[in-house]
Parts: structure tokens; C-alpha cells; sequence
């Protein structure tokens, strides 16, 4: 009796430990079963009932609604597929989404962000959707903003259709530029007029700064191209933003704290509620703040942001993309496609000021251009005239945080500007090896 | 007595120096442990007082702690806008019966350690121990594919099963079952006794404090147990409170308020199991040199 229950208790032991440990043993077979379908849309009956699993991180919590709106649109119109919606916040969602990816349950389609879908592009993730836009009859790819179809597109290969973009504008306080007596910001402007005018409406004794610009990568590579330099050399294989013209670049971002612009160390969100109460004249940020800017209780406006050499603006946009391991792939792309471009969506979009759909038909974006404030709302179509993207690099994550870090050494007076920027430069070259 | 201190007055002052020295270094300790405890419990204050903020006046600087006027839809839009109870329920029922489970495995596992002899004992504990050291953002994939084969993905079980055994807890009650004294067992083998009866009947009951440690450290564990739930559940019913609320945050603005009502509403649970098992906490921590 004893030598059976000394035995079983130790079974059950080694069970447990077993049980414990194959939790760190990584199972070869998960990535075996990666990619079944080439492309090649397989036959499927139309009637049979199909459902597919969206992730999104841009509804969760405020459009979840919207969101609902477009997909009973959907499949009111196709009434063989059941759109099942996933979401996640944005901070989160790409350490789920890469686990999913990885383990070969991805889901059907999904939202990737444009630095993140060359990423995902080039692994193989996505479904390449040429041939299933081909084969669609009355689909036109001229439905979309041309600039924003193309940038999802490598070697040849559609992997994402736009869903939305975003840009950053310059936003000013009109009752600050009128106290001062400054004249309002134009297209015109360049550096050095943002500089003049930020410098007569710093007013210190009332704790009022003249402008506020995040010193961050994603400024610094758009001041660069501003600057007229280039964040890598035209072969892509080195850094090119450690010259004369990146070094001016950042300069112009540190050179304005603490004399026309607060020191940024004063945590998240505090430019947004200074801007709102009040305080910061002019404001470099995007245009998805104008909802949160509706009731402020002073007049602004926004304007094209002031270039040096020449014009640069943001263009962050968002794509929708199928997995390459979905067994629907013509369910998947009629989704994506009604998703960015039908009539239906665009317009939830738009009334809901839910970022802007990346179409062409400018006649679509009344209700948003009608609305006030700001007065200017062109200007949000006025910047996609000199858009740039981010440099993209497999990396791209230590590669943002190598440049952001060298700008807060820089900051911080840890180190000369020149000296960051070519640490920087080195440290980013070893990435591109 | 009172002859003896008139004879040698160094007495009396001798000891007031003493008292003196002791509420000086009293007065030190108490200051030091009261900043500490401000410190401390400072984010939990700015959490209440935000959650008690309208969402106005969260953006007029300088930041106020003492929220005017006070705001207390913030609960009630957060209870109906948002199924917090249902959040709230998948926690605690996760957490109950992960750290069920949790403690029972561990027990027997900690016994068999502690008191059954068999070839490689010792080096499979080791071994066991040694898992402490992986953390689970590397063991993430294979738990998921695993998951995904057992057919568990989206599921209450795999919310539960990845804790189910758990070296900390083995190693803590193998520790807890080393120190009691073996010839309570040995008198109960004598009686007849076999090692079910000997596990249930005297080590059990000896070793409580040792189990209601782990118990709380377990259902702490679970209850802010984040990446994993993140990872496994997609569907909203099934989502456990921090994934639940990780989804107020928005890509470019948050409704704080809103956010630290729900925070809230999540501390309490943890802070209750925290008063009721204070001192085993503490024990757990002397017993074992780890946290959790």
C-alpha cells in the first residue's frame, strides 16, 4: 500500500512539473501550418454561411457604435457573412496580434498602422490581395486617395487597402495672437515665422508659451523633411540624419524649450490641457483633437504647418489587411473593401468624426469640412499636397527608440546635438546590417 | 528605593537620558514610516480623486486633489456604459477558482517534496524551482499554441489552466511542510495511517498559515493577471477586469475620470483580501524571500 501511494504521489508530481514545463518548450509545429493559401481565392459557395473576425484598435471605447453601424451596413448586403468584431486599446493591441499571428490563429482581417504593415508585409503575414481586387469587376482602386492606396503596396504587391488617415496641423489660440497683436499663421510661414511669432506671445509672468512641439521621432524625421534632408541615403542602406540639415532640424525642435516652448517633461496629455485652458499659443498636433477641442471657451484655428526649405506634413495612415492563414479570402476582401470605400462607412466616418476615409470623392467630406471649429478645415486636405511617411526599417521599434532617445540625451544636455545624432546614426546603421 | 536614588542621583537622569534617546529615535522611525505611507498610498488618493472628477475639470492646471464639485456619475456612466459587472465577475471567479486549484496542486506536489523519498527527487524539484526564472512573456507562444490545441482559446479554461500549478506555491508549502515536525507523522504511520490520511489529517491543518499565504498570493496574482487574458480572450464576456478597462483607453485620448472609477471599482476586492490576510502576507514574504 505505501510503495503504490509513494509512487502515485510522485507520478502525480512529475505530472505537474511536466505540465509546468511545457509551457517553455516552443512547439515547432506552430509555425508549420503558417501560410496554406497562396493567394489563389478558393472557390466557395456564396451561400454558405461564412463568419470572420475583425481586430480593431481604433473603435474601442468611443466608435464601437459606429463601428456597428458599418458592419449591420455590411451585412445587410451581404447577408452570408457575419462580421465578428475583437478589439483591443492601441497599447496592447499589437502584443496580441503578433502572438495570434505567430501561432497561425490570426485573425481573418485586421488593422495595422503603416509601419507596422511593411513589417507584417514583408513576414509573410498578409494575404496578397491583387488578384482578388483583379477578379472584382466593379472595383476601382481611383476610389481611394491615390498617395494613400499606394503606400500599402511592396514588390508589386497589394498587402492592405487604406481604411483612414490622420495629419498634424499647426493649431493656434486666436484670442492669444489677437492680445498680442500677432497676425494669424498662413501658408506662407516658414520656421523663422513661427519662431518670431512664438517669441512675442511667450508672455512668462502669465505662464503663457508661444508654441509646443513633442521632440520625439515621429517630429523629427518630418522637421527633417522639412529641412530638405533625408532620413536614410537613397539606396536605403545608410543614415543620412545625422548631416548639417538633420542636426539643424533637431536643433530647431530643442532649441525653442524653455524659451518659447515648455519643457516637455511634465507627463502625458498636459500639452492638450494647457492648449485648452488656455496657455500655448500655437501647437503642432493632430487633427483627431478636434472633437476634444469642440467646447474650449476661446477662438482657434489651424493652419498648414510652417515649413523651412520646403513643406512636409505627417500622413499617418491606417490599413485594413486579410491574413494570409484566412480560409475566406473573397469573404475577406468584399469586408475590407465595403470597410474603407463604400458609401455607407464613409459616411458613419465622417459624421462621427472618426477620423477621415481615405477616399477620393472630396464631395463625401462636406458634413466634415461644413463643420466649425476650426474654420480652416482645408487645411487638413490643403497638408496632403507635401505628405511624408515615416522611414520604415524591419527594426522599426528600436530604431524610433535609438532616435528618440538620442533626442531626450540632447534635451537633456546630456549631449551636443551633433554628438546624438551621430551615436544615433551609428547605432541605427548596425540595425540596418 | 527612594534612598538608594538620593544616594546616587546619576539614576534619575540616567534613565531620562534613556527615555529621552528612545523618543528621539521613536519620533525618527514614526516620521520616517509616516512619509513612506504618504508616498505609498498617494496614487491611490490621486486614483479616488480622479475617479470623483468631472472630466472638465481634470484639464484645469494646477491638478486639484480634493475634487470640487464633487462628481459621481463617473461610476454610474461607467456601470451602464460598460459591462463592469460582468468584467467584475469573470475576475473574481477566475481568481477563485485559479487559486483553488492552485493551492490544492501545490500541496500535494509540496507534500510529496517535503516527505516521500524517490530516485531524482531533489533534482526534479530543482528543476521545478528553476521555472521560476522564465517569465511568461517568453513561455506566451507556446501556451497559446498549446491552447490553441487543446481547442481552448476563448475560454474560462484557458484563463484558468496556466495557473494551475505554480512552482512559488509548491516551493512556499514544500518550505512550510519541511518545518513542522515529523514525529507527529511518524506517530500517525504507527497508528495505521497512510500518507493521504497522514496529508490530510496533520499537515493540512498544521500548515494553514502557510496555505492561507498562498492563497492570497494567488488570488492577488490572478486578479491583476493582465498579458495573458489580453492574449487568450477575445470575446468581451469573457474579458477580466484590467483587460475590460484597458479598452477605455483611447488611441489618442483617454477619459481618465472614467478609467479610475473603474480602477476603483478594481482595488477594492484586493484590498479587502489584503486586510483579512495581512499577517500571512507578511509571513509569506519572511517564509520564502519572495513576493508573489
Amino acid at each position: 500500500m505505501r510503495p503504490v501511494s509513494r509512487a502515485l504521489a510522485a507520478i502525480a508530481a512529475t505530472a505537474i512539473v511536466v505540465g509546468a514545463c511545457s509551457g517553455a518548450t516552443s512547439s515547432p509545429s506552430a509555425s508549420a501550418e503558417a501560410s496554406p493559401s497562396g493567394g489563389a481565392p478558393s472557390p466557395s459557395a456564396p451561400a454558405e454561411p461564412v463568419t470572420l473576425t475583425y481586430f480593431t484598435f481604433s473603435a474601442a471605447p468611443d466608435h464601437l457604435a459606429d463601428l456597428d453601424a458599418i458592419v449591420q451596413a455590411f451585412e445587410q448586403k451581404y447577408p452570408n457573412i457575419s462580421i465578428e468584431v475583437q478589439t483591443a486599446a492601441y497599447t496592447d493591441y499589437f502584443t496580441k496580434l503578433q502572438t495570434q499571428v505567430a501561432s497561425g490563429s490570426a485573425p481573418d482581417t485586421f488593422e495595422l498602422n503603416y509601419e507596422n504593415s511593411v513589417a507584417y508585409a514583408s513576414s509573410g503575414a498578409l494575404l496578397d490581395l491583387t488578384p482578388l481586387a483583379a477578379a472584382d469587376t466593379d472595383f476601382d482602386a481611383s476610389v481611394y486617395y491615390p498617395k494613400a492606396y499606394e503606400v500599402f503596396q511592396a514588390d508589386g504587391r497589394q498587402f492592405g487597402v487604406p481604411e483612414q488617415f490622420s495629419d498634424v496641423l499647426l493649431f493656434y489660440n486666436k484670442d492669444l495672437f489677437d492680445a498680442a497683436d500677432v497676425d494669424y499663421p498662413d501658408a506662407s510661414w516658414t520656421w523663422e515665422d513661427e519662431r518670431a511669432a512664438a517669441e512675442q506671445l511667450t508672455d512668462a509672468a502669465n505662464g503663457v508659451w508661444g508654441h509646443y512641439q513633442p521632440i520625439q521621432f515621429f517630429e523629427f524625421y518630418k522637421v527633417l523633411a522639412q529641412n530638405g534632408g533625408s532620413f536614410f541615403s537613397a539606396d536605403g542602406t545608410k543614415s543620412t540624419f545625422n548631416d548639417a540639415k538633420g542636426v539643424e532640424a533637431a536643433n530647431w525642435l530643442i532649441g525653442k524649450l524653455d524659451k518659447t516652448m515648455p519643457s516637455d517633461a511634465f507627463g502625458p496629455d498636459q500639452d492638450s490641457a494647457l492648449f485648452k485652458s488656455g496657455k500655448l499659443a500655437m501647437w503642432h498636433t493632430g487633427i483627431w483633437l478636434f472633437p476634444a477641442l469642440a467646447d474650449v471657451p476661446f477662438a482657434w484655428d489651424v493652419s498648414v504647418e510652417p515649413g523651412n526649405v520646403r513643406k512636409a506634413h505627417h500622413f499617418f495612415a491606417n490599413a485594413v489587411v486579410a491574413s494570409a492563414t484566412t480560409a475566406h479570402p473573397e469573404e475577406a476582401w468584399a469586408w475590407l473593401r465595403f470597410l474603407t470605400s463604400s458609401e455607407e462607412a464613409v459616411t458613419v466616418r465622417v459624421n462621427a468624426s472618426w477620423e477621415l476615409a481615405a477616399v477620393a470623392d472630396q464631395s463625401l467630406f462636406e458634413p466634415y469640412l461644413s463643420q466649425t471649429p476650426p474654420d480652416n478645415r482645408e487645411a487638413v486636405f490643403d497638408a496632403l499636397a507635401d505628405i511624408v511617411t515615416p522611414p520604415v526599417i524591419e527594426q522599426q521599434s528600436q530604431m524610433q527608440d535609438i532616435v528618440s532617445q538620442a533626442l531626450e540625451k540632447a534635451r537633456l544636455g546630456q549631449l551636443s546635438v551633433e554628438e546624438a545624432l551621430n551615436e544615433a546614426a551609428a547605432q541605427v546603421d548596425a540595425l540596418l546590417q | 528605593m527612594v534612598e538608594l536614588a538620593r544616594a546616587n542621583p546619576l539614576i534619575g537622569t540616567g534613565t531620562r537620558k534613556v527615555r529621552w534617546g528612545r523618543l528621539v529615535s521613536r519620533t525618527v522611525i514614526y516620521a520616517a514610516l509616516t512619509a513612506g505611507g504618504l508616498a505609498m498610498i498617494f496614487p491611490f488618493l490621486w486614483m479616488l480623486s480622479t475617479s470623483f472628477q468631472s472630466a472638465g475639470a481634470l484639464l484645469v492646471p494646477p491638478p486639484q486633489l480634493i475634487p470640487s464639485p464633487i462628481e459621481l456619475g463617473n461610476y454610474a456612466e461607467i456601470a451602464s456604459a460598460f459591462p463592469l459587472w460582468r468584467f467584475l465577475a469573470n475576475s473574481l471567479g477566475v481568481a477563485a477558482v485559479a487559486t483553488t486549484l492552485q493551492v490544492a496542486t501545490s500541496a500535494m506536489a509540496g507534500y510529496a517534496f517535503a516527505r516521500l523519498r524517490f530516485r531524482g527527487r531533489d533534482a526534479l524539484f530543482l528543476l521545478y524551482i528553476a521555472t521560476l526564472m522564465v517569465p511568461l512573456q517568453v513561455t506566451i507562444l507556446p501556451l497559446f499554441v498549446e491552447m490553441k490545441y487543446l481547442g481552448l482559446v476563448d475560454s474560462y479554461g484557458a484563463l484558468v489552466l496556466p495557473s494551475i500549478a505554480s512552482a512559488f506555491g509548491t516551493f512556499l508549502l514544500r518550505q512550510a511542510f519541511l518545518g513542522l515536525p515529523r514525529e507527529l507523522e511518524e506517530a500517525a504511520f504507527m497508528d495505521g495511517a497512510g500518507h493521504l490520511t497522514v496529508f490530510r489529517r496533520i499537515v493540512l491543518p498544521l500548515a494553514m498559515p502557510a496555505i492561507a499565504t498562498l492563497a492570497v498570493f494567488s488570488f492577488v496574482a490572478s486578479w491583476n493577471s493582465f498579458l495573458w487574458p489580453l492574449i487568450i480572450v477575445n470575446s468581451p464576456d469573457l474579458m477580466t477586469l484590467p483587460v475590460g478597462l484597458s479598452n477605455l483607453q483611447g488611441r489618442y485620448a483617454t477619459a481618465w475620470n472614467l478609467l479610475m472609477a473603474g480602477s476603483t471599482v478594481a482595488v477594492v476586492p484586493i484590498l479587502i483580501v489584503y486586510v483579512i490576510g495581512q499577517k500571512y502576507v507578511i509571513r509569506g514574504v519572511t517564509l520564502s524571500g519572495l513576493k508573489g
